[in-house]
Order: structure tokens, then C-alpha cells, then sequence
């Protein structure tokens, strides 16, 4: 697998709809319940400090600071969500990217890959050798064959075009070694 | 591994007197004394001088370098959440958002504090309040800068607190 393909990175449709598509309004919601559980943090801490730890006054707070909390926790898991699958899409992953961008999702969560192999993962899938992913990540060769055996042990296969062919059996929606597949 | 020379003097001495600085009059000084003055108009001197070499400093000391830039910005977060590893030798686009946040903020610290001594202003509570509520707002700021550097560092492998100390990032 060294065949070294030229990274091309043209303005296609994907990469519009990325662009038109950033988190900024996610990761203002996320900014602002942070201000907001800080501040409910410090009144309660300030609130000790004057000795108003009457029941009634505390619980309604504590109970808001957990609420944020959980959401900021909940929001903070759909924008690392997005930003894989934006970082999935930047370069153009071309015609299937919807539809095997969900495939593939579905795959990385249940072979239960780490994001640094998930991403790795997709470059291979789309061709990258391993030069290319070591360069688009910044990191040494070796350090992507590491990512890509773990990946291949996890996935069971023996190397890149058996692990593209059971996408292609996906997308394709005809299971060929009689397993039972949800339907594309 | 090569070492980059990416802070210079001024910018390290800056750096460290800030952080002196707030250290001191956050928990040492007393606020109305003549000592918490001083160095509120030290603040204020050092954030002046920082304005200046922001414009005719060397390369990564200037604004120019570290333009506040949310798509840039969104980049590092999608490198954080990939893991993929893109060195940046000055200022990250994340970092650089940090440091307009704190230079703003140690700005209306040092002004607030001023106006409490003026006639005008003295006694005032809601300018009170203000000064207040920015200590809150930069001991927020510096905690969630403290906390990036620590995750930064281990992400990229460079030990940035250092690279503030020697002036050098040393880069695989």
C-alpha cells in the first residue's frame, strides 16, 4: 500500500456544505452554559462563605448547576461529533460521502476505534497512502502503521481493501456472507 | 527534534509579570491600599508596552501574527478532536483568542481600579462591582488557559510552559 496519490483538495459540494455549516452557534450555547454554570459555582461558594446554607436556597442552585453541567456535557459530545465528521469531510470525500459517512460512523463506534484511528481510518479509506495521512496529521509514519494495525486487528481484516469492501457491501445493501445488516 | 526561537525577551518577561502581578494583588495586596496601586498601575504599564511591541515587535510578539481568526480557530478544535497533531509555531489560533481575552480583561482591571481613586468615580458601586466581577472573569479565563496549555502540551508533545521560560519550542 504505498502508492502515493496526489492530495487534491478542490471546492466541491461537500466542502461547501461544510463550510455553510459551522458549529459557531453550538460552541456559543457551550461557552455561555460554562459562564453560567461558573457563575452559579461562585454564588454557591459565596453563598457558604455568609453562612446561607438554608435548604431552600441551595437546592434550586445546586440543582441548576447540575442541569448545566449535564448539558454542557451532552453539547460538548455533538460538537466533538461534528468536528470528526466535519474533519471526515473537509478534503472531499467525494459522491458517497452521505451515505458512507454514515456507514462508516456506524462501523468506527462499533469496531470501537479511538478518534486519532477513526481518522486515520477514513484517510485509508479514501486512498491516502501513508505518507499523505502522515503528513494531513502531522505525525510520524510509524505512528500511522501503528494506528492502521490497530485498526485492521479491531476491523479483523487483513489490510486496506478488505476493509473497504465491507463498506462497499453496506453501501451497496447486499449482505454476501449471509449477515444480517440494517437496510441502507 | 529542532528548536525554534519563538518568544523573545520581552515577551517571557511580560508573560511572568502579568502572572506576578495578578498573583499579587488577587491574593496578597489589599485592595484600597497603596501596595494593590502600584502594581494595578504595573498592570497597566506592562499591558502598554505589550500594546506597542505587539505592532513593532519581532515576528510572533506581533498582532499580525496572531490575528483573532474563528475558522483558524475551529481548525484546532477539529485537530483536538481527531487527534491529528499541526504544530503551530507562534501563537495558536485558540491561544491567540485567550490572550485578546486577558489583555482586555487586565485592561478594564487596571481602568476600573484607576477610577475607583478619581473623584469622579469614588465610592461608586456599580464600578466597584465591575472591578469585581472582572477578577472573577480572569480567575475564570486563567484557570481555562492554564488547563489548554497543560492539554496542548501533551497533545502536541511540546512542553509549551517551558517554551514561555526559554523562549525555544523544541519540536519532533
Amino acid at each position: 500500500m504505498t502508492e502515493s496519490r496526489p492530495m487534491v483538495d478542490l471546492p466541491s459540494p461537500n466542502r461547501l456544505k461544510v463550510q455553510r455549516d459551522r458549529p459557531f452557534g453550538l460552541i456559543a450555547l457551550i461557552l455561555f452554559q460554562c459562564f453560567c454554570t461558573a457563575f452559579f459555582v461562585y454564588d454557591v461558594t459565596r453563598d457558604l462563605d455568609e453562612g446561607l446554607t438554608s435548604l431552600f436556597h441551595m437546592l434550586p442552585e445546586l440543582a441548576a448547576t447540575v442541569g448545566l453541567v449535564i448539558g454542557v456535557v451532552f453539547e460538548g459530545r455533538s460538537l466533538v461529533a461534528l468536528l470528526r465528521r466535519q474533519a471526515r469531510m473537509e478534503k472531499g470525500l467525494g459522491v458517497a460521502s452521505g451515505a458512507l459517512n454514515d456507514v462508516m460512523e456506524g462501523y468506527f463506534r462499533q469496531w470501537a476505534l479511538t478518534p486519532a484511528e477513526q481518522d486515520v481510518a477514513t484517510f485509508t479509506i479514501k486512498g491516502c497512502s501513508i505518507a499523505d495521512i502522515a503528513q494531513l496529521r502531522g505525525s510520524a509514519e510509524g505512528t500511522v502503521k501503528t494506528h492502521l494495525n490497530a485498526i485492521y486487528r479491531k476491523a479483523g481484516v487483513q489490510g486496506r481493501s478488505q476493509l473497504v469492501s465491507i463498506l462497499i457491501e453496506d453501501l451497496m445493501g447486499a449482505p454476501l456472507i449471509g449477515k444480517e445488516k440494517p437496510a441502507p | 527534534m529542532q528548536k525554534i526561537r519563538v518568544w523573545d525577551p520581552l515577551v517571557r518577561l511580560f508573560h511572568w509579570s502579568l502572572v506576578a502581578a495578578f498573583i499579587a494583588n488577587d491574593f496578597l495586596t489589599k485592595p484600597g491600599r497603596e501596595t494593590h496601586r502600584l502594581v494595578g498601575y504595573t498592570v497597566a504599564g506592562l499591558i502598554s508596552v505589550r500594546l506597542i511591541w505587539g505592532l513593532v515587535g519581532t515576528q510572533h510578539a506581533r498582532f499580525a501574527d496572531f490575528l483573532p481568526s474563528p475558522r483558524a480557530a475551529l481548525g484546532q478544535l477539529r485537530d483536538m478532536a481527531t487527534g491529528r497533531r499541526h504544530v503551530h509555531v507562534g501563537h495558536s489560533p485558540l491561544g491567540a483568542l485567550m490572550i485578546y481575552n486577558l489583555l482586555l480583561t487586565m485592561a478594564g482591571l487596571a481602568a476600573s481600579g484607576y477610577a475607583m481613586t478619581t473623584v469622579a468615580f469614588f465610592g461608586v458601586e456599580w464600578m466597584e462591582e465591575l472591578h469585581e466581577a472582572l477578577v472573577v472573569w480572569a480567575e475564570m479565563s486563567i484557570v481555562l488557559h492554564v488547563l489548554a496549555v497543560v492539554v496542548e502540551s501533551r497533545r502536541l508533545g511540546i512542553n509549551l510552559p517551558k517554551s514561555m521560560v526559554t523562549g525555544y519550542k523544541t519540536v519532533k
